[in-house]
């Protein structure tokens, strides 16, 4: 029955989803100008800043860790060695793209049956708090994923469309696979489940928004630890990550079930 | 069928429900009135199980809707004071979401049976946002019907509904009340609860009445024969006045006005009296307090008390 209930939430959501073009919109655009802005920016950096750029001082110890990771890159010219260090990181820079999707339909989930007052004749119903907000995280984090999944694809059409085919060894590695189906799902959630968090609490969608902001930081912390060299997202580590945002996810859905009070929302929604 | 003992909600340090009681038989409909932020809304959500009270318990057909809120709510029917849909999805599309959440029925069967019961069967496929507040309230009825609940909350059914959308509502509410099923139905409107319910339970933050229409009538207000005679000659009033049941007497113009012991048992013989004594009787009527002054009675009886 539960399953049927979440299946019966999802059905919905995406229906509503459909029926709002902005929301289609920004679900299929926001990726791909994501995507397309990187491969912009790495472009840019590789045609323009050549060599100079790697000499920045914030890359040469990234520089150091990815040539420890991989010995081979050490062989190729040093603008391509540069070229792989930042195509190194689009797999975490994809993480921002369920974050964002989750910071926005989560946080319109709950807000919008607050604004519509449908939340009372729903909690009327059989639906558990639990099957309610997990139908709603999923709704929104399934979409994301694949969504995440298509502009992996992207990107590495991208990397063979700018003739930079021959470094895709260097790209496709074992983290970034780990990275694109078991952290970017977990993340996903993480990112839906705050935001849910973010809308039980707030009084509107923006400061739903601002709530389920947080999410943001800690991947562009990934990012920036990554790239600036303090950490090199192993195999290893990028599953112990995965698996780490798991148990979080478990734990943020326990604390979404109890920040949904059921009375609060009912009594002072107005 | 529906059991409330010492239910009380408290939110911080305003009491919105305080130590009520009562009980609704099966089959029964019950009107609940009361003033504005007397605490019917809350009462309704403690017996749906939407809110938990902060002391005593309510029982639906058995179950404590604190402790088992999923279990009662696939017994009961929620009517919520606002119509609280999904404008961008269908009519339709809006009922098989909410028919999906409930065990053992059919949603394919029921849906379309309350969206014909209703005469928005046309209208299946169009946007709710597009639909009259009527409409609306109507759709509210259906979904709160679509599992066959055996027990109904109406929340202010016909607020807000312009006369004639108010008429097919209430209509709707009779046909349920004639079909043996078990309505709370909490309303400002007087007449409607005098038409729909047997019983009127008023509350302004605790019960202050419960009882059918004539009982409360009965408990507040004498009740007045009035005889209207012909002409109204001295030798009758005062056979009248000599009468034993007769508790008090009054005259105006041609009628007379007779506050009686037992006026079902006492009538009779207040006619017979008057012929005997020479009057022409043209007519006896009694005068019939509204449920509105029963109702505004016992407010501003509580409000004295209060003040």
């Amino acid at each position: 029955m539960s399953r049927r209930r979440i299946q019966n939430v999802l059905r919905k959501e995406w229906t509503v989803i459909l029926t709002d073009p902005n929301r289609a919109l920004f679900v299929t655009l926001l990726p791909v100008l994501i995507v397309g802005q990187v491969m912009l920016v790495i472009w840019l950096i590789v045609e323009f800043g050549g060599e100079g750029a790697t000499g920045v001082a914030v890359f040469i110890a990234s520089l150091a860790k990815l040539k420890s990771a991989f010995p081979s890159v050490a062989a190729l010219p040093v603008v391509e060695q540069f070229q792989v260090l930042l195509l190194s990181q689009l797999g975490l820079y994809l993480l921002l793209i369920p974050t964002m999707i989750a910071m926005s339909f989560a946080s319109f989930s709950i807000v919008e049956e607050k604004l519509s007052r449908s939340l009372e004749p729903l909690l009327a119903t059989p639906v558990r708090t639990w099957e309610l907000l997990l139908g709603k995280a999923l709704s929104g984090a399934l979409p994301a994923v694949l969504v995440t999944w298509v502009c992996g694809g992207l990107v590495l059409l991208g990397v063979v469309g700018l003739g930079w085919g021959h470094l895709l060894r260097w790209v496709t590695t074992p983290s970034w696979y780990l990275s694109l189906f078991l952290l970017n799902p977990t993340i996903a959630l993480l990112g839906f489940l705050l935001g849910i968090v973010g809308s039980s609490r707030a009084k509107d969608a923006s400061s739903a928004q601002n709530i389920a902001l947080v999410i943001v930081l800690p991947v562009l912390i990934l990012i920036a630890v990554q790239v600036t060299g303090l950490v090199w997202f192993t195999p290893l580590l990028t599953g112990l990550l995965a698996l780490a945002v798991a148990a979080i996810d478990v734990l943020v859905l326990r604390v979404a079930i109890g920040l949904f009070q059921r009375e609060s929302i009912v009594v002072h929604w107005r | 069928m529906i059991e409330a003992s010492g239910l009380t909600k408290r939110f911080g340090q305003l009491t919105a429900v305080d130590d009520l009681s009562l009980h609704v038989d099966e089959g029964e409909v019950l009107g609940f009135l009361g003033p504005n932020g007397a605490g019917k809304t809350t009462t309704i959500r403690m017996l749906a199980g939407i809110i938990a009270p902060t002391a005593g318990h309510a029982l639906v057909s058995g179950l404590r809707p604190d402790q088992r809120p999923e279990s009662v709510h696939e017994l009961i029917g929620l009517l919520t004071e606002s119509p609280g849909f999904y404008d961008r999805l269908s009519a339709q599309r809006n009922l098989d979401y909410y028919a999906g959440f409930y065990s053992g029925i059919d949603a394919r069967a029921q849906v379309p049976k309350y969206l014909q019961l209703m005469d928005l069967w046309e209208r299946r496929f169009d946007k709710v946002g597009t639909f009259s507040k009527g409409m609306k309230q109507k759709l509210a009825l259906a979904r709160a019907l679509l599992h066959e609940p055996k027990v109904l909350f109406l929340d202010e059914p016909t607020a807000g509904l312009d006369p004639e959308a108010a008429q097919e509502v209430r209509d709707m509410i009779g046909e349920l009340g004639r079909a043996g099923r078990t309505i709370f139905l909490s309303t400002h409107n007087l007449e409607e609860a005098e038409l729909l319910c047997r019983r009127i339970a008023v509350i302004r933050t605790h019960l202050l009445a419960i009882d059918t229409p004539e009982m409360l009538r009965r408990r507040l207000f004498r009740r007045q024969v009035t005889v209207q005679l012909e002409e109204v000659p001295g030798n009758v009033v005062e056979a009248v006045r000599s009468l034993s049941f007769v508790q008090a007497l009054d005259h105006d113009g041609n009628r007379l006005i007779v506050d009686l012991a037992d006026p079902d048992r006492n009538r009779p013989e207040l006619v017979r009296c008057i012929v005997e004594a020479g009057g022409r009787v043209m007519a006896v009527s009694e005068e019939r307090h509204s449920l509105e002054e029963v109702y505004l009675s016992l407010v501003r009886e509580e409000e004295a008390n209060e003040s």
